[in-house]
């Protein structure tokens, strides 16, 4: 009997097929996200005269992790995150997107991203370390100092440093004196946001700092019907029953929505309009 | 016929038959490897395209060029031994160390036209992506293709003292440990009790392919010197003459029944 060689062409369908039923019939489960090695010094030494490559590998299973976990998985869990930002910062010191934009994806607030600002700073400050020289990434720790941590002080320091290093633009040292002025400042946020999305090419961090900057033009729409409605009560002593009162009022223009285009919520009783929850802007701590 | 002359015979068949073995289908793998990652990785990595691209090219430059110098490289006198062919060969007026030195030479070239053409399909890639082509990326390349002549080097010295397969294992030692010297010159740190200059004589008789390993360099364009890339030279072809020079010399002494 002579085998033809199509005969195995045809059979190799069947060899997933087969694979599959095995496994369910052993009732073992495949899990898809498994970190073997947790540490960048160690992958690092095994990979030597590969190290840049394999950190090139872990950066794209960082993106495609935060990315899927982000955008499909049922209940986003990030826990892999900061281990595959580590290792492949350690595969590569000198890779300075792995750690501005994995800061990014650590410190937004969960869903979106995994809620840890601190490991986001934690991020940062080794990529700072290891890349002295870098004022970009300077003026992102700062950022991250006073816009997470709210730590106006620290953040001027980092800025101040951040200017005096060569190429740095020199608007980071009045940026520098207007955090340590007028900490909490939405204005100083705003100009901070600003910088890092006129200094980003597209993608997803000029996403995230547009995302910041319409957060902050929502927050100056909440404040404008505050003042509003507070008129109002001054008026007629009492809240307006609802913003549409507040504009036949007189007392505000325009479209009463967010950035996004969603309307503002308004509670009557307290006279306190918010970023709707339904609205891509809003966040718990939102305006804190 | 002039000594150089059969050097260049000889070597002049090794690079046919490497190439009748199909060693260069390796290109087509880099082809595909070079067209993807110019395809997919824009995408993917978030503005590190060109970056990966090189980090890429550089790496499979290295690797495949490793394993073709290696599986090669100890087959090539093996195979003669093995197949008999060494003798009618031997019996020419050919001298034991102009063959050795002709199998390097012909070795070294099929290993540089395989660099070459995939330094071609690595700036190609990067050019077709919208990129523009660096010229120091051949800084690495030509560092790669001395580290690549130092393996076959190495191959052919332990393919002359004994089999193939042992010979393949012995160089896949040396390269590996080549790619760790600098943990070799620090093991002090961890045995302390090692004798220093037992660690110094290891050290300077791996060759150091960590030393000649510019790719993290060019790849974020920082230049690498001409005074570099000489030192580098020099110590390649001084490795490289110690370990063919005793190559030669037990090749010499070799009794073939």
């Amino acid at each position: 009997m002579r085998a033809h060689p199509l005969l195995a062409l045809l059979l190799v369908p069947l060899v997933p097929l087969a694979a599959r039923r095995a496994e369910a019939e052993r009732g073992s489960e495949t899990r898809a996200d498994v970190l073997y090695l947790w540490s960048g010094e160690q992958v690092r030494r095994l990979a030597d005269g590969f190290a840049t490559v394999l950190a090139d590998v872990y950066w794209l299973r960082t993106v495609l992790y935060f990315g899927s976990q982000r955008a499909f998985a049922v209940q986003s869990n990030y826990t892999l995150l900061r281990p595959l930002i580590d290792i492949t910062t350690s595969l590569d010191p000198r890779m300075e997107i792995a750690y501005r934009y994995g800061a990014t994806f650590l410190a937004e607030q969960y869903p979106a991203g995994a809620g840890d600002p601190r490991a986001a700073i934690d991020v940062l400050r080794k990529g700072v370390e290891r890349n002295p020289r870098s004022w970009a990434l300077r003026q992102q720790l700062a950022l991250f100092y006073f816009f997470f941590l709210d730590d106006a002080r620290t953040a001027s320091g980092i800025l101040l440093e951040a200017s005096r290093l060569p190429g740095a633009p020199p608007v980071l040292e009045t940026l520098a004196a207007d955090v340590m002025s007028r900490r909490g400042d939405r204005d100083t946020a705003r100009a901070l946001w600003k910088r890092i999305y006129d200094e980003t090419e597209p993608g997803p961090m000029r996403d995230n700092a547009a995302l910041h900057l319409a957060q902050l033009a929502a927050l100056d729409g909440v404040d404008a019907i505050g003042r509003a409605t507070a008129a109002f009560r001054g008026r007629t002593g009492r809240w307006p029953s609802s913003l549409d009162e507040l504009r036949r009022a007189g007392l505000i223009q325009g479209n009463l929505t967010d950035p996004s285009g969603v309307a503002f919520d308004y509670n009557p009783e307290t006279g306190q309009a918010s970023v709707a929850r339904t609205s891509e802007l809003w966040r718990k701590d939102l305006g804190r | 016929m002039g000594g150089l002359t059969r050097v260049l015979a000889v070597a002049s068949n090794t690079f046919r038959e490497t190439v009748r073995e199909r060693v260069l289908y390796n290109l087509v793998f880099f082809a595909i490897l070079m067209t993807l990652s110019g395809l997919l990785l824009g995408q993917l990595s978030i503005r590190q395209d060109e970056k990966i691209i090189k980090d890429l090219g550089l790496a499979a430059m290295d690797g495949f060029g490793t394993l073709i110098a290696i599986f090669v490289g100890v087959g090539l006198v093996s195979k003669e031994i093995d197949r008999r062919s060494l003798f009618p060969l031997l019996a020419k007026p050919v001298r034991r160390s102009e063959f050795l030195l002709g199998k390097f030479a012909g070795l070294a070239f099929t290993l540089l036209v395989n660099v070459a053409v995939m330094a071609g399909g690595l700036y190609a890639t990067l050019v077709l992506t919208g990129r523009r082509p660096d010229a120091g990326v051949l800084a690495a390349v030509y560092t790669i293709f001395l580290g690549l002549c130092m393996t076959v080097a190495v191959a052919l010295l332990f393919s002359v003292f004994t089999s193939a397969a042992l010979a393949t294992v012995c160089t896949v030692s040396l390269v590996v440990a080549g790619r760790y010297a600098d943990v070799l010159q620090h093991v002090r740190e961890a045995a302390p009790g090692a004798p220093a200059w037992l660690v110094q004589a290891v050290y300077y008789a791996v060759p150091n392919f960590h030393l000649l390993d510019v790719k993290d360099h060019v790849v974020y364009g920082d230049p690498v010197g001409a005074r570099a890339l000489a030192a580098l030279t020099a110590y390649a072809v001084v490795y490289m003459a110690v370990v063919l020079g005793i190559a030669l010399f037990a090749f010499e002494r070799r009794e073939f029944t």
